[in-house]
């Protein structure tokens, strides 16, 4: 056998899976000839694949032909493997891909889209089963922690993230299969995590025990969510609200509009950021999964396109998740879509907090469907919060003139205004007393060279101590963003550390630039561009606070299903 | 250290840092952003081998291997870094047929895109 044409084919055919990432990210597929419609329908039909002992049949015409040759068939029309998990649209979209990179399977992007989109749909997760792994599918850079068990976490992290685990539902059967698929593929896992060696149980015993008891295949919530699941009905105007590290909040409105299916649909979304004024318009499309998972793409193809993942609510009145860029999906704000329906929404205050004692403060009011010609008089923030005028717009914000009370009491003011409320609107402080970076622990990548760059953003947040005067209490008001200067410290790992000379550059805007990959013949050793340093935000008067940024080494392989790929690696 | 004198250079940095801490602790006020309590490993990040990828165990990059361009073609041949580098028993055989030497020749690494 020729390995090598064999290896060809299969980079071509991996090429052409890596074409349909768009799978998960809403490019809707065109309809394929003989193709069953697999979209998740409006009403009626229930989509819930009638679960046996278990298992669920597949009866998709694509799936059953291109999979069939490995992947065996019984008389109830369950497949082999397929037939036994439930996952994300992610993880079934990086199951494809490896089927497509390793197997040689051949299989067309519109065929992959609606593979991925039929196998979501009847084997997905409830939203109570996806929320603790949201971080995930949010491509969120978080420290998280598996309190459920922490020897399994340990058996799993040592090369992945542990939201690839608790995304994922198998039998008993599955989860010893997957991780005889993981000793197959890296050898190495038996020294890397799963054997620790002598007799008695070893980690990946442990860990098929854990996962098998806490992920089992059929689940209450699954069962209950999937006779239930339905195409949602999302057209309409929503109202934005959102915050994005580096830069702030923003306030805005997304349009919504059916598209060619069901779960299908068309955004126009428009907002502004709080702070510099800058507005920003997108126009995006989706694909709502298994009944919430909204995912989507704005402004495709443009330098400031945005993949979105978001969850609807049961009640399709709210929608939540982050919107995200970047080569480490690292840039992007984390968003609040509330439906407005007929009557105003009041999305957000900006600034956040007021002074005690301010005369004539501009407070903007951020929503849909506000007032015209707005009365100061109807704007209610309680007691010590003195309207005096106000001045509409487009009804998207009103904007007031406040004065607050010297004595006013310190804390958080509700705000009624024509029948709507929001909660803790503004913040009546006394002065910052503190700062607070975020993240406090932060990680950039070295790049431009050969691997692009991963960024890091950090945001300096203001605390007043609250009326106890007492630091990191119950009672402690947050202000939101305040102005910095900002700067790097040595972050001392090794004596005479010179990290700081190397890993790259602090913006003004609190956005760290990491430096060049590629060895540094500058450096002892010629070591990378990495190192640690603190950051430092100081405000006026003085007041710092720090956070730890580690600047470190690219990835050199990204499972990431979005990442686009080089011109010239996809000829066949 | 009141009563102790360093008697030789090492002994020297270890008290000139010791004094430097102090300052810096006193810089900030009490409650503000201090020394992150244990090393704080960021989601995904892969450290409990020795010297682990993003950090090493004590979640900083002093002990990682360095340059990692040194270490690239071991990880690659030997698959010892899964997410992290491409290996060369399944995904991808030929990722570093265009290089003779990684240290030298890395700009031809691909990054690769299972």
């Amino acid at each position: 056998m020729n390995h090598g044409a064999s290896r060809k084919s299969a980079l071509a055919a991996a090429g052409l899976a890596i074409g349909a990432v768009a799978i998960v990210a809403a490019r809707a597929a065109p309809a394929v000839p003989g193709m069953p419609a697999s979209p998740l329908p409006a009403s009626a039909a229930p989509v819930q694949a009638a679960a046996d002992d278990d298992g669920y049949p597949i009866d998709h015409e694509i799936i059953i032909r291109r999979c069939q040759r490995c992947h065996e068939r019984d008389d109830e029309g369950r497949m082999t493997r397929i037939s036994y998990e439930r996952k994300t649209p992610e993880g079934w979209q990086t199951s494809v891909r490896r089927m497509v990179a390793l197997n040689d399977v051949s299989l067309g992007p519109d065929e992959a889209r609606e593979v991925v989109r039929y196998l979501s749909n009847r084997q997905g997760l409830a939203p109570g089963e996806l929320e603790p792994g949201r971080f995930e599918v949010e491509r969120r850079l978080i420290e998280h922690v598996y309190e459920a068990d922490r020897d399994v976490e340990n058996t799993c992290i040592q090369c992945h993230s542990m939201g690839r685990v608790i995304t994922q539902r198998r039998t008993r059967e599955e989860w010893e299969l997957l991780m005889a698929t993981h000793r197959g593929l890296y050898p190495l896992v038996d020294f890397q995590g799963f054997q620790r060696g002598g007799d008695g149980p070893q980690p990946v015993d442990e860990a098929i025990d854990h996962l098998s008891e806490t992920f089992p295949l059929e689940t209450p919530e699954w069962s209950a969510w999937s006779a239930s699941m339905r195409a949602p009905r999302l057209a309409g105007t929503w109202a934005l609200a959102g915050f994005e590290p580096g830069k702030g909040r923003i306030f805005g409105t997304v349009e919504i509009s059916a598209g060619d299916a069901p779960d299908e649909f068309r955004s126009q979304a428009s907002y502004t950021y709080a702070e510099s004024g800058e507005r920003v318009s997108r126009g995006g499309q989706s694909i709502v999964y298994t009944g919430y998972q909204w995912r989507g793409r704005s402004n495709p193809g443009g330098a400031d396109e945005l993949r979105e993942v978001m969850t609807v609510d049961r009640g399709w009145q709210r929608m939540t998740g982050r919107w995200f860029s970047g080569a480490y999906d690292e840039f992007g704000p984390d968003v609040t879509l509330t439906r407005a329906g007929g009557g105003p929404v009041v999305s957000g205050v900006h600034p956040p907090a007021v002074r005690a004692g301010s005369s004539s403060a501009e407070v903007r009011v951020h929503g849909v469907g506000l007032p015209a010609n707005p009365d100061p008089a109807e704007f209610d923030f309680g007691p010590g919060v003195r309207v005096e005028s106000a001045a509409g717009g487009d009804g998207s914000r009103v904007t007031l003139r406040v004065s607050v009370d010297e004595g006013a009491a310190v804390g958080g003011r509700d705000l009624f205004v024509g029948g709507v409320s929001l909660a803790d609107a503004i913040q009546v402080h006394d002065g910052v007393d503190r700062l607070e970076v975020t993240p406090r622990a932060g990680m950039a990548r070295i790049g431009g060279g050969a691997f692009p760059k991963g960024y890091q953003a950090y945001d300096a947040i203001g605390w007043d101590d609250g009326p106890d005067g007492e630091p990191n209490t119950e009672d402690d008001l947050r202000l939101g963003r305040v102005p910095v200067t900002w700067s790097m410290e040595e972050y001392t790992a090794t004596f005479d550390d010179d990290d700081i000379r190397y890993v790259g550059a602090l913006g003004p805007d609190g956005i760290f630039t990491p430096a060049i990959d590629g060895p540094n013949a500058d450096r002892a050793g010629n070591r990378n561009n990495v190192g640690d340093v603190w950051v430092v935000a100081t405000h006026e008067g003085g007041l710092r606070a720090r956070a730890h940024l580690i600047v470190t080494v690219p990835l050199y392989l990204k499972f990431d299903p979005w990442q686009g790929v080089p011109a010239g690696r996809l000829v066949p | 250290m009141k009563h102790l004198k360093p008697i030789n250079q090492k002994a020297g940095r270890i008290e000139a840092q010791a004094v430097r801490e102090k300052m810096d602790a006193e810089m900030d006020v009490v409650g503000l952003e201090s020394r992150p309590e244990g090393p704080h490993i960021p989601l995904g990040c892969s450290l409990v081998f020795a010297p682990g990828w993003e950090v090493d165990s004590t979640g900083g990059t002093a002990g990682l291997c360095q340059p990692v361009e040194r270490d690239l073609f071991d990880c690659h041949l030997a698959c010892f870094w899964p997410a992290h580098v491409p290996d060369q028993l399944n995904h991808s055989p030929d990722w570093t047929s265009q290089c003779a030497s990684a240290q030298k020749d890395w700009r031809k690494l691909d990054l690769v895109f299972p």
